[in-house]
């Protein structure tokens, strides 16, 4: 494959590395000190269009190269849109068969992209009086499709699978290395299932061990499609709470509030996650003041005009005749 | 099971999987969501759907004794069976089946500790999507007791005197009444709050991250030591639509040995809604 031309034999090759990497784009008029460089990272470059690319392909591989999928056996997964999305694609293309649980509370546009990507759909509704540690609906039927019909599903499994670790270890954390080019102080991402943020962090640390690795998290109760209180991380036995500097909670709202500030100032049509990081990025700008920071946008704005219109509700006037 | 008052109504998954097979032991699985039974459940096991089975399909009921013996009979359940209920969310319409296997009198009634999720995340133990096959028999209930249920007035009676620990085993915001039921519940009420003199005690301080029942001791400190239940008296516990509760009233009735626990089925979608019954906020 030649990425000068990117004229490619098929959409896998797309997929990044750190020869291939997401671009990463510095932002000016949102940056509160010019000294601070500060870039965001658009993972919606991707080809199937957010940062879960980089899980899912590597799960996927690596079940087909452990000979877990194939000959009528697919996957099952629970996912709230994103990885499902990527699965469901990467996994039609390649000739498997897809299911995804997903809470009820995702945005109907993602829910009808994971049908339109080839998924067959299972909703299970939400919180109902939960107790810690319980495990959440849409994992607890998603691993039950799994164990019942091993013959028909295996489980990548986002929460747990090392792959999703090493994929970014493998790919994000190197790109980004090259494209600072060294010069990194400081990561910003969110937390979901913290694959992300310990193969990244666990890459650049090695490089740089003074980097400073920052989370952002949703308060709880929130509504931002992806992203994890650490209240509800339990779920998630990929977090590694000594890989990351600061966890900052910020009110849910900025999300949307800073998301539609980025697309109206500094042209990036990046959704709430890279809303909540940029927000958690300027905070830390203003109280370090120098140094070199990579936001990792997980997706763009597209799929969530109905959560923007919910959240800043001046968005829905004057839209109709 | 660690000094239960009544430790013969709980099993382990391990004893059930290694009773799988059993002809006089009957495994029902009961689920809030309706779906998971079909998704994938112990192999013998049948599923029950408190919507539409374990409730009256017309009026405000429990189910009628008729419907309970057919119920019963259909699932090959004899009245000499042991039955094992197990279930989602912590077993909480399993306990609700329980609950109302006992007011029908059956005598072997056993509860999963830990419930299907922990069933689930156990390596060794299967699921199946196979249908289970069943002969079905002639079930007659001989017994009622229904003493284990709670009417309204009972629960006027235990707000306005202080004879009956009341116990409100929902959520903390349903019990000050920052919200009326749980998000995306279409079982509601007209008001919200809780029933005046009633102690919060959220069903899940009784269990464990694993979903399993603390231990006794563990339960004794909280409902008697932090909580106030006088386990001398008799006790009505109370949630939203009976299912909740029922769990919280297997843990005072079985596991604490309290001599007259009533769950309150009604509920807060029946009191809640009652014209002119005092209610508190916060």
């Amino acid at each position: 494959m030649n990425h000068q031309t990117r004229v490619y034999r098929d959409v896998f090759e797309m997929l990044p590395s750190e020869d291939n990497p997401t671009p990463m784009v510095r932002i000016h008029r949102m940056n509160p000190r010019p000294e601070f460089e500060l870039y965001a990272k658009l993972e919606w470059f991707s080809p199937f269009g957010s940062v879960k690319d980089r899980a899912a392909w590597a799960m996927l591989r690596d079940l087909e190269a452990r000979g877990e999928v194939g000959n009528g056996r697919g996957i099952v997964e629970p996912t709230s849109g994103n990885t499902g999305i990527s699965l469901a694609a990467m996994a039609r293309a390649r000739g498997h068969h897809m299911r995804a649980v997903v809470p009820n509370k995702v945005p109907l546009e993602k829910k009808v992209l994971l049908k339109i990507a080839g998924a067959e759909l299972d909703v299970v509704s939400d919180e109902l009086c939960p107790a810690p540690g319980l495990g959440d609906g849409s994992i607890n039927l998603a691993k039950t499709h799994a164990k019942a019909q091993s013959e028909k599903y295996v489980m990548p499994n986002q929460y747990e699978s090392e792959q999703n670790v090493l994929a970014h270890f493998r790919t994000t954390g190197p790109e980004i290395w090259r494209q600072t080019e060294g010069k990194i102080t400081h990561l910003f991402l969110s937390l979901g299932t913290c694959g992300t943020v310990t193969g990244a962090s666990r890459f650049l640390r090695g490089q740089k061990p003074g980097l400073k690795v920052i989370a952002v998290q949703p308060t709880e109760g929130h509504d931002v499609p992806g992203l994890r209180n650490v209240s509800q991380l339990g779920v998630s036995k990929l977090f590694d709470r000594s890989l990351i500097d600061d966890i900052l909670e910020i009110d849910f709202h900025l999300a949307y509030t800073r998301a539609l500030e980025l697309c109206q100032t500094e042209g990036l049509l990046a959704g709430p996650s890279s809303g909540l990081i940029y927000e958690g990025a300027r905070r830390i700008i203003e109280r370090d003041q120098a140094g070199c920071g990579v936001m990792i946008f997980p997706d763009n704005i597209f799929k969530y005009t109905a959560n923007m219109v919910k959240h800043i509700p001046s968005l829905a006037e004057g839209t109709q005749a | 099971m660690p000094n239960y008052a009544h430790p013969e109504v709980l099993v382990a998954t391990d004893w059930v999987k290694e009773n799988l097979g059993q002809p006089a032991i009957k495994l029902v699985e009961v689920d809030v969501d309706t779906r998971a039974y079909d998704a994938g459940h112990i192999p013998g096991a049948v599923g029950f759907n408190w919507q539409t089975q374990l409730q009256d399909p017309l009026r405000r009921d429990i189910l009628s004794r008729e419907a309970f013996e057919k119920l019963a009979g259909d699932a090959g359940i004899a009245p000499t069976d042991t039955v094992v209920l197990y279930g989602d969310n912590n077993n909480w319409f399993a306990a609700y089946g329980f609950w109302l296997f006992k007011v029908y009198g059956h005598a072997d009634v056993r509860l999963m500790n830990g419930s299907r999720v922990k069933w689930l995340n156990e390596p060794d133990k299967p699921l199946t999507t196979a249908k289970t096959s069943v002969t079905p028999v002639a079930y007659k209930v001989t017994r009622l007791n229904l003493d284990l249920r709670a009417y309204v007035t009972q629960v006027l009676e235990a707000s306005q005197t202080a004879k009956f620990n009341l116990v409100d085993v929902r959520s903390p915001d349903e019990f000050t009444g920052k919200v009326i039921a749980p998000p995306g519940m279409s079982e509601t009420a007209q008001r919200g709050g809780h029933v005046p003199g009633a102690a919060s005690i959220p069903w899940s301080l009784a269990v464990n991250s694993d979903g399993t029942f603390k231990t006794a001791e563990e339960l004794r400190a909280t409902y008697f030591d932090q909580k106030g239940v006088d386990p001398k008296k008799d006790t009505i516990a109370y949630c939203r639509i009976g299912e909740r509760s029922s769990h919280s009233w297997f843990v005072l009735k079985y596991l604490l040995g309290l001599q007259n626990v009533k769950n309150y089925d009604g509920s807060w979608t029946e009191y809640g809604n009652l014209v002119g019954v005092p209610i508190e906020k916060a």
